[in-house]
């Protein structure tokens, strides 16, 4: 459905006449996309997680034909994007992540019938269409108020109603959840995942910086950081393969020194935290990614007679994927 | 959220015919002045004033054949207050286009947008809609309370009038989408509304009768489209034919159609250019 050949992309770093003259017309540039490969398939959810800078706008903005690509191929349900940008957008809904792409002195309702136009609805259709979409965000009562009356999580909201309206086949997310509650975030997740992809057979590229997002609801997830591809598959194998430590919270009923002094002892046990709670104690533990160490340190608590209350695995951190150093990139 | 509510597929969904597009803008920008009521409501009260100032200004000249068309003497407040009306059309048509831009960048949605299929002579021309129907009534306006000061119409020529605003408009415009372009590229406004009104006061018969100019500005003079846009106009109020006014007619629809798709291929330019460097979202 999204198929993205060897992608690349740079921007000048200055502009005018005089940097140009001083740089004989070549214009100095940074690197935001270094040959990005991407597959994507038809009803597929596809993350695209990075930090940020890391490149992911860019590239949702050259998948929308709103950039051109220094080189690289990228084609959208069998369109070439380059070439035939305006048969692209018609199978596009761009979610865009900026607060400030709508008129903020019309309406809702206003701001819709004039996106809704542009998509090619009019009249009736597009009156239906506008109010389905905006229910859809849970925005439905707010269809009068003024767009500059909105909070920002609404605003968002807002932006993806609007990618919805043409009914495009393929949507792309640019963090969608950003400045969202937590309560409409994980609607938003639901509305991409169960109604869009399972129900509606859509293709979602979503590009998020929270990990969390990503696995949660993603079939595929990619990691872009510094403008290049790190790695991509799905978040189990991705996680396999990253986590560089085992990260467990334990609570037990209790805990004395010599038994702490047992667990610390288990082999492939990097750290342990121990929190005094008000039923008991909470273990924060290090372990080496082995397959007996989580078997070894349970067996001690049981031998010891402990009674374990509730144990968690803390999911992938975005320092394993990114890196612990990393500062800013000089991706956009 | 309601997650139950099916996404009905858009039945309607076409590939979206242009007038609509071009008549959502205009909606658009219709909404977007009337959102402002001060500025809105105002500028009527300014266009009474100014036609009562160029009134008691006309009453310190006296009737000269060279306010007139083909030698037939006119009053001055007849001369003036139709190019002081119409050069209106030169204004909008360099100002519209480019602060359409302009307000698309500053306030973000210029991407949005264009994320949309819509072409981009639609984006751009469309914009002018608004603005030169609100010029239409401004003008309307104007003339309306200059015949209530003096002002003769009685033997204009509707259909002169017509073919030359449509012709000014025609041949304004790209020089509206030129500055359009220049804003697309240089994140501000360009100084060409400036540049043109004060050459349109100085060297295009607005005030003054271009007789009046020494010869070598006669010539720059007829190089300037609001020239033969306000020669065109005082010859149709005075009820002279479009055969008549052929040679300033010629003029202007000549420049319309060398400017017209010279303009748009530079604003599609302009924004390849920001496409490419990634400044479309910027301003």
């Amino acid at each position: 459905m999204i198929e993205v050949v060897d992608l690349c992309k740079s921007f000048p770093t200055q502009f005018g006449l005089l940097p140009w003259l001083k740089h004989r017309g070549r214009l100095p540039r940074r690197t935001a996309l270094r040959n990005v490969s991407l597959e994507i398939g038809r009803g597929e959810l596809f993350g695209l997680v990075g930090p940020n800078g890391a490149g992911k706008t860019t590239l949702l903005k050259l998948i929308a034909s709103l950039s051109i690509p220094d080189r690289g191929a990228i084609v959208v349900n069998g369109i070439d994007a380059v070439q035939h940008p305006m048969a692209v957008k018609r199978q596009i809904g761009l979610c865009i992540g900026e607060e400030r792409s709508f008129y903020f002195r019309l309406t809702v309702r206003q701001n819709m019938e004039f996106f809704a136009a542009l998509a090619g609805l009019h009249g009736r259709a597009a009156t239906q269409r506008i109010a389905e979409v905006v229910k859809l965000v849970d925005l439905a009562q707010m269809t009068d108020a003024r767009f500059d009356s909105l909070s920002s999580g609404m605003r968002q909201r807002l932006s993806l109603a609007r990618a919805l309206l043409a009914d495009p086949p393929v949507l792309l997310a640019d963090e969608p959840t950003r400045g969202v509650d937590p309560v409409h975030a994980e609607a938003i997740r639901k509305l991409l995942r169960d109604e869009l992809v399972t129900r509606r057979g859509k293709t979602v590229l979503l590009t998020t910086n929270l990990l969390e997002e990503a696995w949660s609801v993603c079939d595929t997830v990619a990691v872009l950081n510094r403008g290049a591809i790190v790695t991509s598959g799905s978040p189990r194998s991705i996680a396999a393969r990253f986590k560089r430590r085992l990260r467990y919270d334990i609570t037990i009923d209790r805990l004395s020194d010599a038994l702490l002094a047992r667990l610390r002892a288990v082999g492939g046990v990097n750290l342990i935290e121990p929190e005094s709670l008000d039923d008991g104690v909470a273990l924060r533990i290090d372990l080496e990614p082995s397959a007996h160490t989580l078997t070894d340190l349970l067996r001690a608590l049981s031998a010891n007679g402990t009674l374990v209350r509730d144990l968690r695995s803390e999911n992938l951190r975005p320092t394993d994927l990114f890196g612990e150093d990393e500062g800013p990139s000089d991706g956009a | 959220m309601a997650l139950s509510s099916a996404l009905a597929p858009a039945a309607a969904l076409s590939s979206g015919s242009a007038l609509a597009k071009a008549m959502a803008i205009f909606r658009r920008d219709a909404r977007l002045a009337r959102s402002y009521p001060a500025a809105f409501w105002l500028q009527w009260v300014g266009i009474a004033i100014e036609v009562a100032a160029l009134y008691f200004i006309s009453r310190l000249v006296g009737p000269s054949p060279l306010f007139g068309v083909g030698g037939r003497t006119a009053p001055y407040f007849n001369y003036v207050v139709l190019n002081v009306a119409f050069v209106r059309f030169q204004s909008t048509a360099i100002q519209c286009f480019q602060q359409a831009i302009r307000g698309d960048q500053m306030l973000g949605t210029l991407e949005a947008v264009l994320a949309t299929p819509t072409g981009l002579p639609l984006v751009v021309l469309s914009a002018g809609l608004w603005a030169f129907a609100l010029t239409a009534l401004q003008v309307a306006t104007f003339l309306v309370l200059a015949a209530m000061l003096g002002l003769d119409l009685h033997h204009a020529n509707p259909t002169s009038a017509i073919a030359f605003i449509a012709l000014t408009v025609a041949c304004m415009s790209p020089l509206g989408v030129l500055g359009a372009a220049s804003t697309m590229t240089f994140k501000q406004a360009g100084p060409t509304n400036f540049i043109m009104g004060g050459a349109a006061t100085l060297l295009g018969g607005v005030l003054f009768p271009v007789a009046k100019l020494p010869h070598a500005l006669q010539i720059v003079s007829w190089l300037l489209p609001i020239t033969h846009a306000l020669n065109g106009i005082r010859g149709a109020a005075q009820g002279e034919t479009l055969a008549r006014l052929l040679p300033d007619a010629t003029w202007l629809a000549v420049a319309a159609i060398v400017l017209l798709p010279l303009s748009l291929v530079v604003f599609n330019r302009a924004v390849r250019r920001a496409k490419i460097d990634g400044t479309l979202g910027q301003y």
